[in-house]
């Protein structure tokens, strides 16, 4: 057998190990970079939509959903204000609890 | 959750957990939810494929784990860019992966660019193979190879995992990375004989 052989051998009995875990720094960084790049491509959808989709709202956004604001403001994204993307980004474990919150469900508790 | 990695690119799909029809059907939904801007979708999209994205990019990286984010970033965004194109026909995660697979290469080619190709010398592939009884002990024959791969300088390490976990041709990476047939093949040739040594070297240090 030529090393050749023998690598390609090698290759297909030994396997790269992954470990499937990603850090919530990483999570949020990546969500905020999607919703900055949503965002340039056009409204998000509105917050009443998001809802009827069945999916949980936060706090602040429950506050605005109930809001009788034109789409406009209920196609902002709330988050970029708000402390729990900044302890999202920047800490593993970040003391965040908002059901609803993204960045509070990227923590790997 | 850990996976292994053993026959490359497509093993690693194949070993996919979502392969019910009816978790495409999910995939899709997931797709037009994106599609329709729903922001609580992208947060699902993330939570759902970033650990598969680093995990894989990571094992093919290693040890340069410092490019390992930007490459799962990249990524993502150019899912994004491309969610339309997701048709709802295989899962999600290995549409997704193959965009980290490019991306991977993308890495591969722009390190490889840079690197020197060695001087034509005496074919050195005939040499004693370097002991696949090792690869009976699967465990230690994994932490061996890791070992190894982590301590090659960049570029044999780069078209080793390039030629045989990602399972491209000599020609293939001559044509993704500009250099010529034969210089991949140069490369290829002492990358394969440094891990060679590198192997036997760690094969006489476990049986002193």
């Amino acid at each position: 057998m030529n090393l050749d052989q023998w690598m390609a051998e090698l290759a297909a009995e030994t396997p790269l190990e992954v470990n499937e875990q990603a850090s919530s720094c990483l999570k949020s960084k990546i969500y905020s970079a999607l919703i900055l790049a949503l965002e340039e491509d056009g409204p998000l959808l509105p917050l009443p939509e998001t809802k009827k989709a069945g999916r949980a709202l936060c706090v602040f956004e429950q506050l605005v959903e109930i809001l009788p604001a034109p789409d406009a403001v209920q196609s902002l994204q709330y988050c970029k204000v708000c402390h729990a993307k900044a302890l999202g980004e920047r800490l593993e474990n970040a003391p965040i609890y908002w059901p609803g919150c993204p960045y509070c469900e990227f923590q790997n508790r | 959750m850990r996976r292994g990695i053993s026959a490359g690119f497509t093993t690693y799909l194949l070993r996919d957990d979502l392969t019910e029809t009816t978790l495409f059907v999910e995939d899709r939904a997931l797709a037009a939810a994106m599609l329709a801007r729903d922001r609580k979708a992208a947060a699902e999209f993330v939570q759902r494929f970033t650990g598969p994205l680093a995990g894989y990019v990571r094992s093919r990286l290693q040890p340069r784990w410092e490019d390992v984010d930007d490459i799962v970033q990249d990524t993502f965004l150019t899912a994004l860019r491309s969610i339309h194109n997701y048709r709802g026909d295989a899962p999600m995660r290995a549409w997704i992966l193959g965009i980290a697979r490019h991306k991977v290469e993308d890495h591969y080619r722009e390190r490889l660019r840079h690197s020197v190709v060695p001087e034509e010398t005496a074919d050195s592939e005939l040499i004693e193979d370097p002991g696949m009884d090792a690869l009976l002990d699967k465990v230690s024959s994994e932490e061996r190879t890791a070992s190894i791969l982590r301590v090659l300088p960049e570029h044999y390490r780069v078209v080793l995992l390039w030629r045989y976990w990602e399972q491209r041709s000599a020609a293939e990476m001559a044509e993704m990375s500009g250099k010529t047939v034969k210089g991949v093949e140069r490369l290829l040739a002492r990358a394969r004989d440094e891990f060679g040594a590198r192997w036997r070297g760690k094969q006489k240090e476990a049986a002193a």
